[in-house]
């Protein structure tokens, strides 16, 4: 019985991660479209609105296409990967009190260890595919994985020693619920420092150089089409959801909110994730990519000991008050 | 020219990442801004007289035939050679050219207007009908049957009489009148004659200078 009732919380909670997923595209098209003077969708329903299914629908009939030289099995392999690990990382969000699929002591690195193993389906995908453009992707990836989880895991160290723990439920019980307890205050470098390292985990602008479609075509999924194309699409936008929930756990007091919700109390961490897409979407419209050294430059001489820094300081004013 | 620098920033501006939150605060402003999007089936954009569109050779009223006198300018002027028009003399009307065929390949046409500027009688124009589309090259290579009705539907479209029709095609802006052919003397609004007729700057500063 348990565990059937823990299935249905799968499915649902899938099912409404995916339909997020679908309406965060139809979200996406508009915002950027309207931030460049244009309209975004207009055709499919009422001002596009279903145009998130009509895609769906589009790829999911596509041909499916494995290169000849690709290596089958890999190729196949990939976009399950990412997606996997991207989907795993949900379980142990909490949506509120009690709304957690997974409530394990080691919540925070449960989601490290999923988006690192995500980002060896894009690694995966650009080796499988056999062609310099994704193979070039993949590197890239790699690379960028590399420097940035670091500076990511050791922006929330400061998280960890304020809250002394890794389960995501106490961090946010940490907080208190009060706009002051937000940790945003006291770990506010932190806070800069795990925004980009987000932005670079979920390959976005300005850090998507594994699929920079100005110089790589269009990097790791070059050679992806149709539902594999759009399996890849669905991880980076959970990853990118997984990411918003993160921040706004650690960072911005989680489900607490200035009142409760009675039906709902998972209102205020959806606002939040929200607003963290939309700053998402914002920095997509606005910024330019970063060249590669600047890349690396930035994660290696700024964050990594912008990082340590905070997380001295954090642990000396623990010690002292 | 001079060139307009921005000041160097400095260290609490590259810290606080100024620069950075000027362009967010840029694509934010244009988020509520109206789009300029044309929704293009479904709205029409308004076409100027003297955009250089679909083909057509003017049907004259009285002879309910082409105007064209078969002078050859046309075919001669155009850059991309688009336009074939065969000819042939009858004896007893003197040097009187009757056309035979009038072909024009749209599919080469550089949409200049060299031929409607040419023209000495006004018989080809460029219209403002841009939507023409067909499934074969050969249903744009006009022929003259083709060219005609592309100016009846044209005209039925615009409501007007050809006595009162006047094209910027056909009678450019800042030509003297008195070197034009009579034809081309159309009864136009004065800002097309005269002083007023050329809009901008270069042309002017020329007249400037001349005075000078």
């Amino acid at each position: 019985m348990q565990v059937l009732l823990l299935l249905f919380y799968i499915v649902i909670l899938f099912t409404v991660v995916m339909l997020h997923v679908a309406y965060a595209t139809y979200f996406e098209r508009k915002i950027i479209g309207h931030m460049q003077v244009r309209m975004g969708p207009m055709e499919v329903g009422w001002h596009g609105l279903l145009q998130p299914i009509a895609d769906g629908i589009k790829s999911f009939f596509k041909e499916d296409i494995i290169p000849e030289n690709a290596d089958a099995l890999g190729f196949r392999l990939a976009p399950v990967v990412s997606l996997t690990a991207m989907v795993g990382a949900l379980a142990v969000l909490p949506f509120a009190p009690g709304w957690v699929l997974a409530d394990i002591d080691i919540g925070l690195l449960f989601i490290f260890a999923m988006s690192g193993l995500a980002s060896y389906g894009v690694i995966l995908a650009g080796w499988a595919s056999n062609s310099k453009y994704s193979f070039l992707g993949g590197l890239r990836s790699m690379a960028q994985v590399i420097s940035y989880e670091i500076a990511m895991g050791l922006s929330l160290v400061g998280v960890m020693l304020l809250s002394g723990s890794l389960n995501l439920s106490t961090i946010v019980e940490a907080q208190g619920g009060s706009f002051g307890g937000m940790y945003i205050f006291p770990q506010i470098i932190a806070f800069g420092v795990f925004f980009v390292a987000m932005l670079a985990e979920t390959n976005r602008v300005p850090f998507d150089l594994p699929e920079a479609e100005t110089e790589l075509v269009s990097g790791y999924s070059t050679e992806y089409s149709g539902m594999r194309y759009a399996i890849f699409f669905m991880a980076e936008y959970v990853g990118m959801m997984v990411m918003s929930a993160l921040g706004a756990i650690c960072f911005f007091g989680g489900w607490s909110g200035p009142f409760a919700v009675p039906l709902f109390p998972a209102l205020w961490l959806v606002l939040k994730i929200y607003a963290f897409m939309f700053v998402f979407i914002w920095i997509r419209a606005t910024m330019p990519r970063y060249r590669y050294d600047q890349l690396m430059e930035l994660g290696w001489k700024w964050l990594i000991p912008l990082a340590l820094a905070n997380i001295v300081i954090t642990a000396v004013c623990k010690a002292l008050f | 020219m001079q060139i307009q620098y921005k000041k160097k920033r400095n260290l609490l501006q590259n810290l606080l990442l100024i620069e950075m939150a000027q362009g967010m605060w840029l694509t934010l402003r244009r988020l509520f801004t109206k789009p300029i999007t044309l929704q293009y089936p479904h709205e029409m954009p308004k076409v100027q007289r003297g955009f250089r569109g679909q083909h057509a050779l003017v049907r004259d009223p009285e002879t309910s035939t082409t105007k064209c006198i078969g002078c050859m300018k046309c075919a001669m002027v155009c850059p991309s050679r688009c336009i074939r028009i065969r000819i042939h003399k009858e004896p007893g009307h003197g040097n009187r050219r009757f056309i035979d065929e009038y072909h024009i390949d749209a599919l080469r046409c550089v949409y200049c207007g060299y031929c409607a500027e040419v023209c000495p009688v006004n018989a080809i124009i460029l219209t403002e009908v841009f939507a023409y589309s067909a499934k074969t090259r050969q249903e744009l290579n006009f022929d003259m049957p083709q060219l005609l009705g592309n100016w009846d539907s044209y005209l039925a479209g615009q409501g007007e009489l050809l006595k009162e029709y006047a094209n910027p095609t056909w009678r450019p802006r800042g030509l003297p009148e008195g070197p034009m052919p009579v034809g081309k003397r159309l009864p136009v609004s004065d800002e097309w004659k005269g002083k007023d007729q050329v809009v901008g700057r270069l042309w002017r500063q020329s007249v400037q200078e001349q005075n000078r």
